[in-house]
């Protein structure tokens, strides 16, 4: 963009002061958490007073949080590869073997997005209930199988989009399988996409509180759940220490994002 | 001479295979798009779509006092909904504080999107990474820190900062009331608005402002009539998935609103868990996704009827 496009005068200045007023009001509730999970007092009370990392120390050693984080990142594990399993072929059929009716069936698949999660979890409640199975943890790991699945062939397939296809007809053309092609010639063409969409499931999964919240026993507590529940039980800074831990993570989260493809890319994916 | 002899005979067997072989490899090769989708379908199929259907059967029935459903079929469940004062107010609440956000978002959006599709490029960069990083951070930590900020005693973040501009101990009692679910919900979503509206933006020629601006249109009338009508896509899916997040959410309202500002979702999980009234719990839940879908649906219809009428406008 040359610089006489770009927007000047009073109108301008007016969006820049709300947009700077806005930043601040997006990143107040991030920064004053972080400022208080430094605070060296024993009750959350602004302005913090001091500096500790102590809070940081104890939820670090703390085994409730512990558990929580374990249990959170191997949910997420499990979800994002059960999700990559199903979702990179679905995204290569729709992208790349369409047939009749294969839209209609790709609007199934990306339809736990539009679907209020927090319905999806009731009706996943009753299924298992129905189903008689019982055990949280693989419950739980279905249930987030299907939350981030969307987010997969989303972005699986914008990146098949924009690959070469025909680099994988040469390589037909020259010998290769279907199998070998895709696995030499296709995935690496699209690997910062499969990584992008592997970390947005992650990441979906790790936030995930509507469909947690009702899947829970009291061995598999998600972090989201184990927050809420600690909020109304714990009144010092160990929750914004807890909060900032989970902040950190994000904060690498897009990094990464950033890292691989691009913001503005992986958001519009 | 027997038939067997015959080169032609000899080939035939292994060259029908051969031609067996191929038709089935063609008959696959036109089945791999399905192949490879069904997992997926099937999947989604099995732990959703089924399940769904069966909510909603759900909903049209009869629960026993030993909590089994069957008949008769009754629309009561959702008549319960709408005549309830109780109920009807949390689905009028419902509506009120999504709308309220999806406006809200709206008019703080424009001015983020302008700067990230047209402003300094240093400055459209950051406020990108700050309108997106917040994404990945879990509700339930956002909502925990506008706990902190809007905390009805004199602890509470708003509160000191208004008693150091001499607005008394404690000036704003916000927490627990709607304007907190607002508040919350705006920061949450407010990305979701944001992003189409600066795609959108960043799409229309600025030519045509230009062309605007030399006719002498003043800039109001220029956003009016050139800008703003250009941009009615990324805003209608700003407004939809802001209004449809927001109605449809459940931390935020508990978090941030207490027992007074009571929200759907709020309704659906004790009506579930508390109560156990499945089938009502089932028409909560039927209600809440025919409201997203008919948004969804009808800021479709406009966005291809904008797009239709643009097609036809550049034909004449």
């Amino acid at each position: 963009m040359s610089a006489d496009e770009r927007m000047a005068g009073p109108w301008a200045v007016a969006a820049y002061v709300v947009t700077a007023l806005a930043m601040l009001f997006i990143l107040a509730p991030i920064l004053v958490t972080i400022a208080l999970s430094i605070s060296d007092s024993p009750f959350v009370t602004f302005p913090p007073k001091g500096f500790t990392l102590g809070w940081y120390a104890k939820v670090l050693t703390d085994e409730y949080f512990l558990t929580s984080l374990v249990t959170s990142i191997e949910i997420a594990a499990c979800a994002t590869l059960a999700a990559l399993i199903l979702g990179v072929p679905a995204a290569y059929a729709v992208v790349r073997h369409p047939f009749a009716g294969s839209g209609v069936l790709q609007e199934v698949v990306l339809s736990p997005l539009i679907f209020p999660v927090l319905i999806t979890g009731l009706v996943l409640v009753k299924f298992f209930a129905g189903w008689g199975m019982q055990n949280a943890f693989p419950n739980m790991i279905l249930a987030h199988t299907l939350v981030t699945l969307p987010y997969v062939v989303r972005t699986v397939a914008a990146s098949l989009i924009l690959s070469d296809r025909s680099l994988d007809e040469a390589a037909r053309t020259l010998g290769y399988g279907p199998l070998q092609t895709f696995f030499r010639v296709t995935i690496p063409q699209i690997a910062p996409g499969l990584a992008a969409g592997a970390l947005f499931a992650f990441m979906v999964s790790l936030d995930n509180f509507p469909i947690s919240m009702w899947l829970i026993d009291a061995r598999t507590v998600p972090v989201p759940i184990m927050l809420f529940q600690s909020m109304s039980r714990l009144f010092d800074p160990s929750i914004a220490a807890m909060s900032g831990v989970m902040i950190l993570i994000g904060t690498l989260a897009v990094l990464c994002l950033e890292k691989l493809v691009g913001l503005r890319r992986a958001m519009t994916m | 001479m027997s038939l067997a002899s015959t080169p032609a005979a000899a080939l035939a067997p292994p060259a029908m295979g051969r031609v067996a072989a191929a038709s089935w490899r063609t008959r696959f090769e036109g089945q791999t798009g399905l192949l490879l989708l069904s997992p997926a379908v099937l999947f989604v199929t099995v732990l959703l779509i089924v399940p769904t259907l069966e909510m909603l059967s759900a909903s049209i029935q009869t629960q026993d006092v030993a909590g089994s459903i069957g008949r008769p079929f009754t629309a009561r469940h959702f008549v319960r909904l709408v005549e309830v004062p109780l109920y009807r107010d949390v689905l009028v609440a419902t509506l009120r504080i999504a709308a309220t956000t999806a406006l809200l978002a709206a008019v703080i959006g424009f001015p983020i999107a302008a700067v990230i599709a047209r402003g300094h490029p240093t400055a459209a960069r950051c406020v990108n990474i700050i309108i997106v990083m917040p994404l990945v951070v879990s509700i339930v930590v956002r909502a925990y820190g506008w706990q902190l900020i809007l905390a009805n005693g004199p602890n509470g973040v708003v509160n000191v900062v208004g008693s150091w501009l001499g607005f008394g101990r404690v000036s704003v009692r916000m927490l627990y009331t709607e304007a907190a679910v607002v508040v919350g919900s705006l920061h949450v979503f407010l990305a979701m608005m944001v992003l189409p509206l600066a795609s959108s933006l960043a799409r229309i020629p600025r030519s045509l402002e230009e062309a605007a601006r030399t006719l002498g249109a003043s800039s109001l009338r220029i956003f009016w009539k050139v800008t703003l009508p250009l941009c009615l896509p990324g805003l209608s899916v700003g407004l939809t998935l802001v209004f449809t997040l927001t109605a449809s959410s459940f931390v935020l309202p508990v978090i941030l609103g207490g027992n007074k500002s009571q929200m759907l979702g709020q309704l659906l999980e004790q009506q579930a868990t508390a109560v156990f009234d499945w089938p009502f719990s089932a028409a909560i839940a039927i209600v809440m996704v025919v409201m997203i879908f008919a948004v969804n649906a009808l800021s479709l219809w406009f966005i291809r009827r904008q797009l239709n009428a643009g097609a036809i406008e550049a034909q004449s």
